[in-house]
């Protein structure tokens, strides 16, 4: 009888030592692949990054596997706002999958302050002089690099041919930069534009903006949520001067009321109700592949108004990526090497640019890819306005606390057009809730 | 040997349950003891954290949007709660009768919404919804019942009535499928002997089956309310919580604190006091309720 019981106490700790393994199965089958990656065995890296992102990678793919065939990769594909939560609980874990991640600037500088990427500060070394500047202020921490450019949005005004030769508009992309100068020019041509057309000047949401037009107006400016110093800035009088603008052009009913890069946003380009796209150099791929396919021919791409002619910078940066690696990775070498091959190499870069849209971090003005006409932009060489923008970018970081600051903007604008509070107001109750949220100044 | 059986006897009941109870000390008990830890640490979900005491709590409870959370969560709980319990009573005692026909394909109808992925659900809604050309706004306007299109997802007012009805749309289903359990324990005798002394099928439901599935409308309003409060992928999707954090929810606050802001243990502090209050809201119902039957 007494055997029974001992049976008993078996089978309990059978069930424990179970779900102990369950629990820990993860790491012990890591430890084993890592086991295998010494020596002439294939080393397998798994790559976290979204569709649009791995488009880009699989085009240079096979000379990857060409240069490296011990090598394998795997891509797993998620969005973004996923691929960093689930990778918050990898590093929680110490989990050593995935290898690399894909990380957008404007969440760059959080998760580097989560302490989980490998400093790479050496290895990016060579390149630093080779990407644009404003790039590795995310990266950075501390003076240790943990992430290397990948692609940028240099920010420009994507403009209807049509719809401006209506409103008594030019329409060659030069003479538009002649004619819309400053950001007041732009105000008087979007009067001109509702007044001959019907059509509104661009798309922005009164009550849920994704704060992208107000946030290109401040980069160009160097002005941002945070000054130099990272004490919150947002009450300053140069702001809100920015956003006095956008509310007058949203009050003359001027703008298309739909957030940006929604569908319903994407049907006023459809159908014609939005003359211009002030925005990232991603949105070519957008608007010809996604919500203009049947317009070739009628969008052109110029620079982006700046606030006063004599303003030094006229370009902004919307988006854009980096690549980074796992801190607890078992293969960061291979993961540099892949990393290396894919964005430290120009033919690569200018590759994923030519065919995947996604305009290089690397500074490349000297290449003939960018001098390219593009068939659907009325044989405009857009690449060239891009690598303009790019080098008039103002030097500017996302910084850590973006994603919150961005978000209370969205209610800025919700109080104003809901609420009837005053701009000041409005912005001084952000500052505030920033500050004590951020633990800033 | 009888000593030894009597011990075996003891201990079997022990063994037999320990499947459940050891998944649940490792996949909620720890958690939880785990998260009240978090919440009296300053954490950004990796690496150190720091001790810090109470201070989370303190700055929650100076939180205004913790309190709008719960305003808001009440809100839409009085806009649908009641409305489905109704309209779940009705359709059941309907299924639950002799004349009706099609029970089967009615009683599927109501509940195929219940199993329906919720974020399918949810991106459908947004098409409806949309404002310029949304399917609900053009059905009303075509037929004359509004001149200018509803702000379904843009005034914090009708941001609330869309999430409430989406949650009825996918809830009231399931509510009625309970109550229907519920009639099905009346006794046909009540109402043969209502019958005979003279009262009509409309008295009947108002003396009979509503006092006899109390128990039953009971136990939907508790999960209903833990259900209200802790919403998330609805308005996560609707209206990401907006306009104005009109459609906050605790549980939509904790996951923008956590997995957004990185602020772990804000959102632990923001999970303990949601943990509280809804038990004491269950507690209370179920006192209020009670009539010691």
């Amino acid at each position: 009888m007494r055997k029974k019981s001992i049976a008993y106490l078996l089978i309990a700790c059978l069930m424990i030592s179970l779900l102990a393994t369950a629990c820990s199965g993860n790491k012990n089958n890591n430890s084993s692949a890592a086991g295998q990656g010494k020596g002439d065995e294939k080393v397998k890296l798994v790559v976290w990054t979204w569709e649009t992102a791995k488009d880009g990678l699989d085009l240079n793919m096979e000379a990857f596997q060409a240069k490296y065939p011990n090598i394998e990769v795997e891509f797993q594909n998620m969005k973004s706002t996923d691929l960093y939560s689930k990778y918050l609980i990898t590093s929680n874990t110490e989990d050593a999958v995935p290898d690399i991640i894909t990380v957008e600037s404007t969440n760059l500088a959080q998760i580097v302050q989560i302490d989980s990427l490998l400093d790479i500060t050496d290895k990016v070394a060579p390149y630093k002089d080779k990407m644009s500047p404003y790039k590795w202020e995310d990266a950075t921490k501390d003076g240790k690099t943990y992430a290397m450019p990948w692609d940028s949005g240099p920010v420009v005004m994507f403009y209807r041919n049509d719809l401006f030769a209506q409103a008594g508009l030019p329409t060659d992309p030069v003479e538009v930069s002649q004619k819309i100068q400053t950001w007041e020019d732009y105000y008087e041509a979007a009067k001109l534009v509702k007044e001959k057309t019907g059509a509104f000047m661009y798309g922005d949401s009164k009550t849920n903006s994704s704060n992208r037009v107000f946030e290109s107006m401040m980069w160009q400016r160097g002005l941002w949520y945070f000054d130099d110093q990272g004490k919150v800035a947002v009450d300053s009088p140069e702001i809100q001067e920015i956003a006095d603008y956008l509310i007058k052009m949203q009050q003359e009913n001027l703008v298309y009321d739909a957030r940006a890069n929604t569908d319903q946003w994407g049907n006023g380009i459809r159908d014609g109700q939005v003359a211009t796209v002030v925005g990232g150099s991603w949105h070519d791929a957008i608007i010809e592949n996604q919500y203009s396919p049947a317009d070739s021919g009628k969008w052109s791409v110029a620079m982006m108004p700046k606030w006063s002619k004599d303003d030094k910078y006229s370009g902004a940066n919307q988006g854009g990526s980096n690549l980074a690696i796992n801190k607890n990775s078992k293969h960061p070498e291979e993961a540099w090497q892949f990393i290396e091959f894919m964005l430290g190499s120009e033919e690569n870069q200018v590759k994923m640019m030519s065919d995947a849209g996604l305009f290089p971090a690397m500074m490349i003005d000297n290449n003939p890819a960018i001098d390219e006409p593009s068939t659907y932009f009325n044989n405009q060489a857009i690449r060239k306005v891009y690598a303009d923008s790019l080098a008039n970018t103002y030097p500017l970081a996302y910084t850590s606390d973006f994603p919150m600051a961005n978000k209370l903007m969205t209610d800025v604008w919700a109080k104003v057009f809901l609420n009837n509070s005053s701009l000041e107001q409005a912005l001084k109750e952000m500052a505030d809730e920033l500050r004590s949220k951020t633990k800033r100044e | 040997m009888t000593s030894r059986l009597n011990k075996q006897l003891k201990i079997a009941p022990y063994i037999y349950i320990s499947p459940y109870f050891i998944l649940f000390f490792v996949f909620s008990l720890y958690p939880i003891l785990y998260s009240i830890y978090i919440s009296f640490t300053d954490w950004n979900g990796s690496g150190e954290k720091t001790f810090i005491g109470f201070e989370n709590y303190v700055q929650l409870f100076g939180d205004k949007n913790f309190w709008l959370s719960l305003w808001n969560s009440s809100i839409i709980f009085l806009m649908y709660v009641p409305l489905m319990l109704f309209l779940g009573l009705i359709f059941a005692s309907m299924l639950n009768s002799n004349w009706m026909v099609g029970k089967g394909f009615f009683r599927m109808a109501l509940f195929v919404p219940n199993f329906v992925s919720v974020v399918a659900v949810s991106f459908v809604f947004v098409l409806l919804l949309n404002t310029q050309n949304g399917l609900f706004n053009s059905v009303l306007r075509n037929i004359g019942l509004i001149d200018n299109p509803i702000p379904w997802l843009e005034s914090p007012w009708w941001a609330r009535i869309s999430v409430s009805i989406m949650v009825l749309y996918r809830w009231l289903g399931y509510n009625m499928l309970l109550l229907m359990t519920g009639l099905q324990n009346i006794s046909k005798d009540l109402y043969e002997a209502a019958y005979v002394d003279g009262a009509t099928k409309i008295k009947s439901f108002f003396f009979i089956t509503i006092p006899l599935v109390k128990k039953m409308l009971l136990f939907c309003t508790v999960l209903s309310t833990i259900g209200t409060f802790s919403l998330f992928t609805e308005p996560f999707i609707l209206t990401q919580g907006g306009p104005l954090n009109s459609t906050l929810t605790p549980v939509l606050m904790l996951y923008t604190e956590s997995f957004q802001n990185f602020n772990f243990g804000y959102a632990s502090s923001i999970a303990v006091c949601f943990f509280i209050l809804m038990m004491t809201i269950s507690l209370i119902q179920m006192r209020v309720f009670d009539d010691k039957e």
